[in-house]
């Protein structure tokens, strides 16, 4: 799909986007609709239908569709990271750390900044090192990870800053849960510069053919190191999030998301090669593994049926998903 | 060893630790109820049953172990007329947990059984439940901060002091009494490990001069159980025995010695398993394995959520034994722990 630069009429723009979808993307949400029908008609006596259990869903699935985001970018651009999962947990106890002995902003600052440091970290290998983004992210993914577990010495850090936790985590704005606020902003904002601006476009260009891009004035290198480093950030904004629904940090945060978020990714119909990719895709894609999760769990399945089914499920969709990608 | 200090000092079901007149004691000092003594009555069945609970059973990880917690559980219930409606497994991930906890509230259960996987993370998880008035019953761990009775009907868990204890004594014994041996424990902040690997040590420590721990070495990843041996058994090649503080890790240690030709130093630990279990009764490197009465954890958590729904006064701190199970009692002590038969392979090896 090719990106269209230099229109940002917001919310209009949006809808008249989602008029314009493409065939793959209304696959996916035929799919997820399909699911939700199956479960609404099958577990409707057992409230998963209830407001509580849908809006569940979303708070459940806010940190790893933050993450999505920052994925779509790297994935589109030919990039993949593999080390978001541990940047979570980083940045979840950098920021419980610094609110310790300090305030709200202190832990705002600490966490974001761990996650912009990290990917920019990563950014740099893969950029001006030119080495791959894969193997890069394989090694700094269990780097982070034990540097997670020697910050606070496999400690838990609770956090008790209210403000930190009713922003990040369990507080509502005129009704609306927080972690609802940060996935429809992220998703909006992850939209309009995938979809609607140079930056997006440039990624697309990169992802889809870097000579390409090189030879047509693209700069390749900051393009790729500028995917990772924004991978690092929203998994670093994930690990607030986490931060805050838990009102604690710990150090195997985000260690189990890094298979979540690449199948809600690539159900969602972004490929796995670059050039193509879907941020309101990525959002159904994470939304349809919680709610995969969540009906499979109330219909009182053994945890091995969950896992036998789950697996099952995700391998279709990623089957529907990549052949439409091919075509 | 890498132990988590808050963890024991805010929730933790402390060991008063002094050789092997320690006991197990509860969070405020509540002294240790057996579980055998945690029942509900038959005449209380009936109206158990008339008042149609519902139950959900949020584990923290599936293995053996939890399946038979949840089979004692679940039996107990069966006899009760309560429902399972829910039952799920969070990997030892926290964020995993509370999600499940929400989920499982949508369905409406009167009854939670679960192990919280950490007191810092899990006393927000289960804030609702308890908002709620779910008759909760915790497996080994509590929430930071949460108050018996109004919070939690009780916390069951395995005599931790005494599994570690034993397991030091067994390999004691398999060792006369005296050498060397390696000392393989859980590297994470786990309540459960931590506690059962501590009470090893000190057991040696304190009660086996003759013994000393010449290598220590912690594990993470039970994966890579036999690369850590392998270093272990380089630079110790006469270690008279090792302890590995669970099964999964310790079929690592063994594939080590059995890779080096070693058939001297001895093995020793917790959890039941078919391969460890299969050495041990074919006279190979293990010598012991401690096991826990899982079916009877099951069984006692499902008892002491109900006698909560009833208004009866539930102990805050009840613990199951421990059994060493070795060659010699391996079917018996299978059963005892699990409610199962040994593995046809095993009990035709012992055979």
């Amino acid at each position: 799909m090719a990106a269209r630069p230099d229109r940002l009429d917001g919310i209009q723009d949006l809808i008249s986007q989602l008029r314009r979808m493409d065939f793959q993307t209304s696959v996916i949400l035929l799919g997820f609709f399909a699911i939700f029908l199956f479960f609404a008609a099958t577990l409707h006596d057992v409230g998963f239908l209830s407001t509580r259990n849908l809006t569940n869903i979303v708070l459940q699935t806010a940190p790893a569709t933050v993450m999505a985001i920052g994925l779509v970018f790297a994935l589109s651009a030919g990039e993949i990271d593999l080390s978001f999962g541990s940047v979570v947990a980083v940045s979840a106890l950098a920021s419980a750390v610094a609110m310790q002995n300090g305030p709200l902003v202190f832990g705002v600052l600490a966490g974001v900044g761990a996650g912009v440091m990290i990917g920019a970290f990563n950014g740099v290998l893969v950029a001006y090192l030119k080495l791959p983004s894969f193997l890069v992210t394989l090694a700094t993914m269990g780097l982070f990870a034990g540097i997670a577990r020697s910050m606070t010495d496999l400690r838990s850090i609770p956090v008790i800053n209210e403000r930190f936790t009713g922003f990040f985590g369990s507080g509502h704005l005129f009704g609306v849960p927080s972690l609802v606020i940060w996935t429809l902003a992220t998703v909006a904002i992850g939209h309009v510069v995938y979809r609607h601006t140079r930056f997006g476009a440039h990624v697309l260009a990169v992802g889809d053919n870097p000579r390409a891009a090189q030879a047509s004035g693209i700069k390749v290198q900051h393009v790729r190191l500028a995917v990772l480093t924004l991978c690092g950030t929203t998994a670093g904004i994930a690990g607030l999030l986490y931060a805050g629904r838990l009102q604690a940090a710990r150090y195997t945060l985000g260690e189990s998301d890094l298979m979540t978020v690449i199948a809600a990714v690539i159900v969602g119909g972004t490929a796995l090669y670059g050039g193509k990719g879907s941020i309101i895709g990525a959002l159904f894609g994470s939304l349809l593994m919680g709610m995969l999760n969540n009906g499979l769990i109330l219909m009182g399945l053994q945890v091995s049926d969950q896992m036998i089914v789950r697996g099952l499920i995700i391998l279709i969709a990623v089957a529907i998903s990549l052949r439409e990608v091919r075509r | 060893m890498t132990l988590n200090i808050n963890l024991l000092a805010a929730a933790a079901l402390m060991v008063l630790a002094g050789g092997l007149s320690a006991e197990t004691v509860g969070p405020g000092g509540e002294s240790a109820t057996p579980s055998s003594t945690v029942i509900v009555s038959d005449d209380k069945v009936g109206m158990v049953q008339a008042a149609g609970y519902s139950a959900a059973l949020l584990w923290h990880d599936q293995s053996d172990f939890v399946n038979a917690v949840t089979a004692g559980a679940r039996d107990e219930f069966a006899r009760l007329g309560i429902e399972v409606i829910a039952v799920t497994s969070a990997g030892f991930d926290a964020a995993r947990q509370r999600s499940d906890i929400e989920t499982a509230m949508a369905a409406g259960p009167n009854i939670i059984l679960s192990l919280p996987l950490d007191p810092v993370t899990s006393a927000a998880a289960f804030k609702a439940a308890v908002e709620a008035g779910i008759a909760l019953t915790f497996l080994s761990n509590l929430p930071q901060g949460y108050e018996h009775p109004d919070d939690y009907a009780a916390i069951v868990t395995d005599d931790l002091f005494a599994m570690g204890n034993q397991a030091a004594n067994a390999l004691a014994a398999a060792i006369g009494e005296q050498g060397k041996v390696g000392y393989i424990y859980h590297d994470a902040a786990y309540y459960v490990t931590n506690q059962r690997d501590n009470a090893f040590k000190t057991t040696i420590e304190n009660d086996y001069p003759n013994i000393e721990i010449v290598a220590e070495q912690g594990i993470a990843d039970p994966a890579r159980a036999e690369e850590i041996a392998n270093a272990m058994l380089l630079r110790n090649p006469d270690l008279d025995g090792i302890y590995v503080t669970w099964a999964g890790p310790a079929e690592g240690v063994l594939a080590a010695l059995r890779a080096n030709g070693n058939s001297t130093t001895r093995i020793v630990t917790l959890d039941l398993s078919e391969p460890i279990a299969l050495d041990m009764v074919r006279g190979g490197n293990v010598v012991a394995i401690v096991a826990d009465e899982a079916y009877e954890l099951g069984r006692a958590m499902a008892a002491s959520a109900v006698l909560d729904l009833l208004g009866e006064d539930v102990p805050p701190f009840v613990i199951a034994p421990a059994i060493t199970v070795t060659r010699e009692n391996v079917v018996e002590g299978w059963n005892q722990s699990l409610n199962i038969d040994p593995p046809a392979s095993v009990v035709a090896a012992a055979n």
